[in-house]
């Protein structure tokens, strides 16, 4: 269907206006005006922050800089989620653009990880599609493509203008068999922030037993059953795929396939719905 | 029925299933249970972390001495067995030294339900709590066991966050796992040897990262046999 392209290219191509501000503590020989700049919902912040981290750089002292890292009211960004995730995650319902702090000192090691170069970040993406694959073909897609075919895929997350590129070799990663309905089980990851764990993620088929398609709702149903109110009481999350709230009876299978990130998994935020 | 005969089961119904060499949750718990036993009667350190509404975790935590060798020069190789028993002896005389040269190693044996395979996470930190860096861990790597490092890096031994503590750890990838696993099944099923998944693993894997499984955990009768 031309409209489920279009999905596609509305989920690459969605964005977040950010304004940078450096950590006051750190501003030393002249003032730091803050930096504005459109981010990517699908790539990562150490990606894509080099204009940043130049335009800082000219007002630190050398001597004080360490690591970069960003922090979004007193909570440090994990870099390795995809930054749609982050944004849906932690400032959801706040206005526009989001406000994020730079840091060069005091790197949170304790709860981020280190991003030394631009390998690290090649390095996650790569594993994240790898355990996607295992999950959807056993990994049988990922292993029969050659070493250019995975660059393929990375370079085109380096660069906004790829898509076609980017899907061109992603298309094969999102093929099943007619007659299975769908693939061996969805790579998802359920994140909240109230939560100990970091988030859900477990085993689960796009079709039951049966032979049911199943959908948004039934995977909470399993794993996030307060995500689902009943008819009578208050809603009380928001289930945010892309800034977006799905329909329930989305088939997951659908999702998988149009709302993953460029990971090949598909996030999902639940957070508190607003209060007002 | 008992956590041992389910864990010999298992060998039964999923390893020996021919062209499955992956590891069901459960039978992961059970392998994990059955270790522990022995690291019990060892008094080897080992201990289960649960978690709350979801699969737990093994975990041992480790005290040793520094070892940097740089990745690139492969010095430790041109020696002989004799001259690398005498340096770890030597190493082993410093554990008193100076803060910076001891290494708390805390591994943790996590199920990954992705791979079905147990995984290898671990952090190492000096004793005044800095976290040692990638490249340091990749240093620190034992020299036999650097073939897959130093041809793979970014596919053998990254940080990742810990899936369930949500923290930065180091994990060995699993994406190997069942590769290297398959022909050690392969023989034992051949053999009519009963194998615990876990034990195997770990003794394959943990050497790479400075974890030795005692060999008593392969040889117990009672644990791997009927």
């Amino acid at each position: 269907m031309a409209d489920d392209k279009d999905v596609l290219r509305d989920v690459w191509f969605g964005r977040i206006p950010t304004c940078f501000t450096l950590y006051p503590d750190e501003v030393t020989e002249r003032e730091a005006e803050p930096f504005y700049l459109l981010l990517p919902r699908v790539s990562y912040l150490t990606l894509v922050t080099d204009k940043v981290k130049k335009h800082f750089l000219k007002v630190v002292k050398t001597e004080d800089v360490g690591e970069m890292w960003f922090e979004y009211e007193g909570t440090p960004l994990k870099w390795h989620y995809p930054i749609g995730v982050l944004f849906d995650l932690h400032a959801s319902n706040t206005a526009l653009p989001w406000s994020v702090t730079v840091h060069f000192k005091a790197f949170p090691e304790r709860d981020i990880l280190h991003c030394s170069s631009s390998s690290v970040i090649e390095a996650h993406f790569m594993s994240s599609i790898k355990e996607a694959d295992a999950l959807k073909h056993k990994g049988q897609v990922i292993n029969d493509m050659q070493k250019k075919d995975h660059k393929q895929l990375w370079m085109g997350l380096q660069n906004a203008d790829k898509f076609d590129q980017f899907w061109a070799m992603n298309r094969k990663l999102m093929e099943y068999p007619t007659e299975e309905g769908g693939f061996r089980y969805i790579p998802f990851r359920i994140y909240q922030t109230m939560s100990d764990r970091p988030f859900i993620q477990k085993l689960f088929r796009p079709v039951s037993p049966e032979g049911h398609v199943l959908t948004l709702g039934d995977l909470l149903k399993e794993m996030f059953p307060a995500a689902i109110c009943q008819d009578d009481e208050p809603k009380k999350y928001q289930v945010v795929i892309h800034g977006i709230e799905p329909l329930f009876e989305t088939p997951i299978q659908w999702l998988s396939e149009h709302l993953s990130h460029p990971d090949n998994f598909l996030h999902i935020c639940i957070i508190p719905s607003p209060s007002d | 029925m008992t956590h041992l005969t389910r864990c010999v089961e298992m060998s039964d119904d999923g390893v020996l299933d021919p062209g499955h060499f992956h590891l069901d949750e459960k039978s992961f718990r059970f392998c994990c249970q059955s270790f522990l036993q022995h690291s019990d009667l060892l008094s080897d350190g080992w201990s289960w972390t649960e978690v709350k509404g979801s699969e737990g975790f093994m975990k041992k935590t480790v005290l040793r001495p520094r070892r940097n060798s740089p990745l690139k020069t492969e010095a430790l190789d041109f020696m002989t067995e004799e001259e690398k028993v005498e340096e770890e002896e030597e190493e082993d005389a410093q554990v008193e030294c100076e803060k910076q040269d001891v290494v708390v190693y805390e591994y943790h044996v996590l199920y990954s339900s992705s791979y079905q395979v147990p995984v290898l996470y671990f952090t190492a930190s000096t004793l005044d709590g800095r976290l040692l860096s990638l490249e340091e861990v990749w240093n620190s790597v034992h020299p036999d066991c650097r073939t897959q490092l130093l041809n793979e890096p970014w596919n053998t031994l990254t940080q990742q966050e810990h899936p369930v503590l949500g923290q930065p750890f180091f994990m060995l990838h699993p994406c190997r796992t069942e590769e290297f696993m398959q022909p050690i099944l392969e023989t034992a099923r051949r053999e009519k040897r009963r194998i615990n998944y876990v034990v195997t693993w770990l003794s394959v894997v943990g050497p790479m990262v400075r974890l030795v499984v005692p060999v008593s955990y392969c040889t117990v009768p009672d644990q791997n046999r009927v």
